[in-house]
């Protein structure tokens, strides 16, 4: 099995931003962290998932966000969300 | 609702809160049905592998209703108590009426776009569930009933129409029986004991626990989440209820719960705090795992003081279903004789 990282755009500690909408249809990511910025914490490569889903989906990353910027507050909690990568673009870019 | 430390051990102790008992039936027969029988038997009249006139046929040669859910008595723990086990054997027969035959395979994403988590169309109405504690619990035994006669000619109308043969439901009830909480608990109780086995089950996940003769399961990737001196990890899957059920059984029931959901990823710390009386120093980071179902993530809880030169087989008794999602600590040596003082198990 080749390294997971080989297979992703994006690398461990890369601030990245969440898209508001995917036109591929994958529907797996929570409404809450579209449009915010987190960082890249876990590389797990395209998970072959049979049980779960058609085909394989794009490379997944978990990202890290604080609650606080997601939902306000003053909370020093941290959220960690499994996202594919066609849901994921570079922090600072603009949304296409 | 302080006392919600709530672990499938302390499930069977005194039973404290007949509302929190009551509401939890509820919810888990509700989901059960809404979630895994009735859209199984849509997906199943859709393709023309058994249909609504298969059923009628089959309630036609089923047995009698079985025999009422605990109205015999006026002891509502008892009556409650009773429901519990009806809603166990409802949620395993399920799990038997829902392997696949081997000429009609389908996914995993079939059925929830079939069962409605994408889209409110699909989804099936669940009733309210208002009134007093003893109206609730009589709707409870009525509903029981039904559903489970539903389910038994299910299972009728599968065998009779050869969708399913003895044999594939007696190799799944084996299947199930291996797998639960416990495989969960000897997991951590390994990862305890070997630090060897911790690094792979962190690095490799679902591959390290075959050496337990555990069956890894397929669904995705395991994740672990280490709680450590500084870290406390608490797992939800905010869009359905993602958990890797194929290799540790189920989770807690409130896990499914949107409450739950809803106030875990605004204010983890408060939730903990307030919903299951774990109250963590401002020193320890909370940190949420939302799954996405390719990965599911279970945590590693921190092994309690006191248990030095403990086996792996009293060290697996301190972990309860609530720690594995870390909703609470393993339990406490002290805590452990409490749970176990008067059950028999």
């Amino acid at each position: 099995m080749p390294a997971p990282e080989a297979t992703h755009r994006f690398r461990l500690g890369e601030r990245v931003r969440v898209k508001e909408a995917n036109p591929s249809g994958n529907p797996r990511t929570p409404a809450y962290v579209r449009g915010n910025t987190g960082i890249v914490t876990a590389l797990h490569g395209s998970i072959d998932n049979p049980l779960d889903h058609r085909g394989v989906y794009p490379p997944l990353c978990s990202v890290a966000f604080p609650v606080r910027e997601v939902f306000g507050g003053a909370s020093r909690d941290m959220l960690s969300v499994d996202l594919h990568e066609d849901w994921l673009a570079p922090a600072g870019t603009l949304e296409e | 609702m302080a006392a919600m430390a709530h672990s499938t051990q302390a499930a069977h102790g005194h039973m404290q809160d007949y509302e929190y008992h009551v509401q939890a039936i509820e919810a888990d027969l509700e989901y059960w049905r809404t979630k895994r029988l009735e859209p199984r038997l849509i997906q199943l009249h859709r393709r023309g592998v058994l249909t609504f006139y298969d059923l009628i046929r089959a309630a036609g040669h089923g047995p009698a209703a079985p025999a009422a859910a605990g109205e015999a008595t006026h002891d509502t723990e008892r009556r409650i108590r009773a429901l519990e086990d009806a809603l166990d054997e409802y949620i395993r027969g399920i799990a038997l009426a829902s392997i696949d035959s081997p000429d009609q395979p389908s996914v995993i994403e079939d059925t929830r776009k079939e069962r409605g988590d994408y889209d409110d169309f699909f989804r099936i109405a669940k009733p309210s569930h208002g009134g007093t504690l003893e109206e609730r619990i009589a709707r409870l035994e009525h509903d029981i009933r039904e559903y489970q006669r539903l389910l038994d000619v299910l299972m009728r109308a599968l065998l009779d129409k050869g969708v399913l043969t003895k044999a594939d439901i007696e190799r799944q009830r084996a299947f199930l029986a291996g797998r639960g909480a416990f495989n969960g608990a000897r997991i951590v109780a390994r990862a305890w004991v070997d630090p060897a086995f911790k690094q792979a089950l962190l690095t490799r996940g679902r591959e390290a626990v075959r050496e337990l003769n555990i069956p890894p399961g397929r669904l995705g990737k395991l994740g672990v989440a280490e709680n450590t001196a500084t870290l406390h990890n608490v797992v939800v899957c905010t869009l359905c209820s993602c958990y890797p059920h194929d290799l540790l059984g189920d989770p807690p029931w409130w896990y499914r719960d949107d409450s739950y959901k809803e106030r875990i990823v605004r204010d983890p710390r408060g939730t903990l705090a307030d919903r299951f009386n774990l109250r963590l120093p401002d020193t320890v980071e909370v940190r949420v795992h939302d799954s996405t179902s390719d990965v599911r993530w279970m945590v590693l809880p921190r092994r309690p003081r006191g248990t030095d030169g403990w086996s792996e087989e009293e060290l697996a008794r301190l972990v309860t279903t609530d720690s594995l999602v870390g909703a609470a600590p393993a339990l406490t040596p002290a805590a452990l004789a409490q749970t176990e003082c008067g059950v028999s198990r």
